[in-house]
């Protein structure tokens, strides 16, 4: 009893961290191809679940509504890459911070002025009655994330290792000053790897919907946990992410069980402190080698 | 050219003064947007709408004339820090009949002591937490122009003790949000179950953050802890969450709590799940006389909606609005001091939507609250969320309350 007790906390709390892992992930592709990243990616994901809704709305199937809300997302991140990205690094300058925090503002005003600040309901006809697995009783749709989650970095992480543009990715991730030399376009690879980290990010917003509610506010809470993971897994691993993220959420749930609910957001933290102090490569990042 | 603009700024000034003197200017504050949302609208359209049918029969009497009430509305969206700038606004307007409104206890407490500063008579509607009134009582404030027409924590906690008893429950669980609302709901129900002989055994008291989505755990607790039901006290949102993690783990006790379980953000996300949740109400969207079901048409009617967001949010505002206007027609005069004066004392009764309010409050006592509030045990019922509605819980109250309204 018991131990499915244990159990139990730690799947539910681990389909929770795919959700981190997935928003994280987001945060690598960008990472690795152009060692920037989008402070904006929270409200990349509400943008992308506000939009869905919409289609839901207007009536569209939910099948049709997913890929719909994933180009959202995807153009999202190409807008990201032109607007704030680009010019700072053809500098070689740090604008992004700040460029993509603000865009991140301005997305979560226009979300406000346009959808309303209210907590709404996201349908679905992914079921939310439990299935019950040897004791264990798991909803379809926390299954319906971890199953999204697995499946769009497996095609992505497949993309990258099996395709000439996915090759491409890999250089300029590996050496971008090699790969130009090589007759490689850095800035259409980080284009593309925004594309994909806006795509991921809409996805993250369509599956976590049904469970979390579609505001404003929806994402402020995940994208923390997302940085805690990118951090603590390191930038450089895509199923390293994953594996934090599922360590990191069936920890949390254990915490608020064993310590009390208070103590919920604590073992993020604690693991973010140790991984900076112990790895600060992260857990399952590459060592930097800088030439002097 | 100078003198004419002297004359339109003279002129202007007048006739800003003449339409000042003959209107009666109440503020409406409340959450419009946020989580508390459904609360304020509710309360300020229910509100709105009697004020309406006061200025279409021509006003309130007044010295020799009939005043129309002006409105002046303000969004505190939920926050204390807006709350507060809010009340340091309003009460520094002078011409100010009174303010009706606030629907989050941690509001009242950032903002009401501007009101009390400047005497300004308020009447809170429907914030419920017990600190609202207590700060006062506490402060041994001598004269107070604060008054309450909600039914506060107090009462509820005590009906939500009783219905866990009557219904032989003896081990609960108590899960409440971190905010100031929660956490003092909590206590409150800690003292209750106290007070009436100790007979629930409290298995778990678990807290969740605004904002949480994930409550397996402490739901776990509760079900390991052998809990036959469920003691709670949050808002909309996260008392949904809680909901549907119940169904998860399919936990068939009964839910029972505050009277944001009947908040249509917590029905509308929990869905099926909701059915059969508990929670004291002091209206039911039910026409069970004709004058409620006149109020629950005309409400549908103004506002477009096939369903009061939150009904007893709008009974609230409706009822407040007729008794601070009996208070101003009986102080004959839009001076707020005189009008809190009236409140203190008012001679005639005045029907409302919930009841017949006849002296709902008296002169202020540090020693008792209970003088600035409204609503007794006898004003509340038990609601039941059923089919994204809340319908009477006991058949019994609902008896009751078309008998007394016949009388």
């Amino acid at each position: 009893m018991y131990t499915l007790l244990i159990v139990q906390l730690a799947v539910s709390g681990a389909l929770m961290g795919m959700v981190y892992a997935l928003i994280a992930y987001g945060f690598q592709l960008t990472f690795a191809t152009s060692k920037s990243i989008n402070f904006g990616q929270g409200e990349l994901v509400m943008l992308s679940a506000f939009f869905s809704l919409t289609l839901i709305d207007s009536g569209l199937p939910y099948w049709l509504v997913v890929p719909g809300g994933m180009l959202f997302g995807a153009v999202l991140g190409l807008f990201v890459e032109r607007t704030a990205v680009r010019l700072s690094l053809e500098q070689k300058g740090e604008g992004w911070i700040l460029l993509t925090i603000i865009l991140g503002l301005l997305g979560f005003s226009a979300a406000e002025n346009i959808w309303g600040r209210d907590d709404r309901p996201f349908p679905t006809p992914i079921s939310s009655d439990p299935l019950h697995f040897f004791g264990i009783d798991v909803t379809p749709l926390e299954l319906s994330v971890a199953i999204g989650v697995l499946a769009v970095m497996g095609l992505v992480e497949l993309f990258k290792r099996k395709t000439l543009l996915g090759k491409a990715f890999e250089a300029v991730s590996a050496d971008r000053d090699a790969a130009q030399l090589m007759g490689i376009s850095a800035t259409r690879t980080i284009q593309l790897s925004y594309g994909l980290s806006g795509l991921v990010a809409a996805l993250a917003g369509i599956l976590v919907a049904p469970i979390t509610t579609v505001g404003p506010t929806m994402a402020s809470v995940l994208i923390l946990k997302a940085f805690s993971v990118a951090v603590v897994a390191g930038l450089d691993s895509g199923f390293g992410i994953v594996l934090v993220g599922l360590f990191l959420g069936a920890l949390e749930s254990l915490t608020s069980f064993y310590l009390g609910s208070g103590w919920r957001e604590a073992p993020g933290l604690v693991l973010l402190i140790l991984a900076l102090a112990v790895r600060p490569n992260g857990v399952f990042g590459k060592a930097s080698i800088r030439k002097v | 050219m100078k003198k004419t603009i002297l004359a339109v700024l003279t002129t202007g000034l007048l006739s800003l003064q003449a339409y000042a003197a003959d209107t009666v200017k109440i503020a409406l504050t409340g959450p419009y947007t946020g989580g508390s949302a459904p609360m304020g609208v509710s309360m300020r359209d229910g509100a709105k709408l009697a004020i309406e049918e006061i200025n279409r029969a021509g006003g309130i009497q007044v010295g020799g004339q009939k005043m129309k009430i002006e409105v002046v509305e303000r969004d505190d969206e939920g926050k204390n820090e807006r709350g507060a700038l809010i009340a340091q606004e309003l009460s520094s307007m002078g011409d100010l009949a009174g303010v009706i409104g606030t629907v989050n206890t941690g509001v009242v407490l950032a903002g009401d002591k501007y009101f009390q500063e400047k005497g300004i008579t308020k009447i809170i509607t429907p914030a419920a937490g017990s600190a609202s009134m207590t700060q006062w009582s506490k402060a041994g404030v001598k004269d107070l122009s604060i008054f309450r027409f909600s039914a506060d924590d107090g009462i509820q906690a005590a009906m939500v003790v009783e219905e866990a008893i009557n219904r032989k429950l003896t081990k609960v669980a108590i899960l409440h949000d971190s905010t100031n609302y929660g956490v003092s709901g909590r206590d409150d129900l800690l003292d209750q179950i106290k007070k009436q002989g100790n007979k629930l055994q409290v298995v778990a008291t678990e807290k969740f953050n605004i904002g949480d989505k994930d409550m397996t755990a402490q739901l776990l607790k509760a079900k390991f802890g052998g809990a036959q039901g469920i003691l709670i006290w949050g808002i909309g949102p996260e008392l949904a969450a809680v909901s549907n993690g119940m169904a998860k783990l399919r936990m068939k006790q009964p839910l029972i709590g505050g009277w944001t379980l009947s908040m249509s953000n917590y029905i509308d996300n929990a869905g099926k799940n909701g059915n059969g949740t508990l929670m004291p109400q002091t209206f039911i969207e039910d026409p069970i006389t004709p004058k409620v079901k006149s109020f629950i048409d005309s409400y549908h009617k103004a506002y477009g909606v096939s369903r009061i967001p939150s009904p007893m949010s709008a009974a609230q505002g409706y009822d407040a609005v007729y008794v601070f206007a009996a208070a101003v027609k009986q102080a004959q005069s839009t001076d707020t001091h005189k009008i809190k004066d009236a409140l203190e004392d008012l001679r005639d009764p005045v029907k409302g939507v919930i009841a017949t309010w006849k002296q709902p409050y008296g002169k202020w006592d540090p020693a008792n609250e209970q003088t600035h509030e409204a609503f007794r045990r006898a004003q509340v019922v038990m609601g039941m969320v059923q089919d994204g509605r809340v319908v009477f819980a006991n058949k019994a109250d609902r008896q009751r309350l078309i008998k007394e309204a016949g009388k």
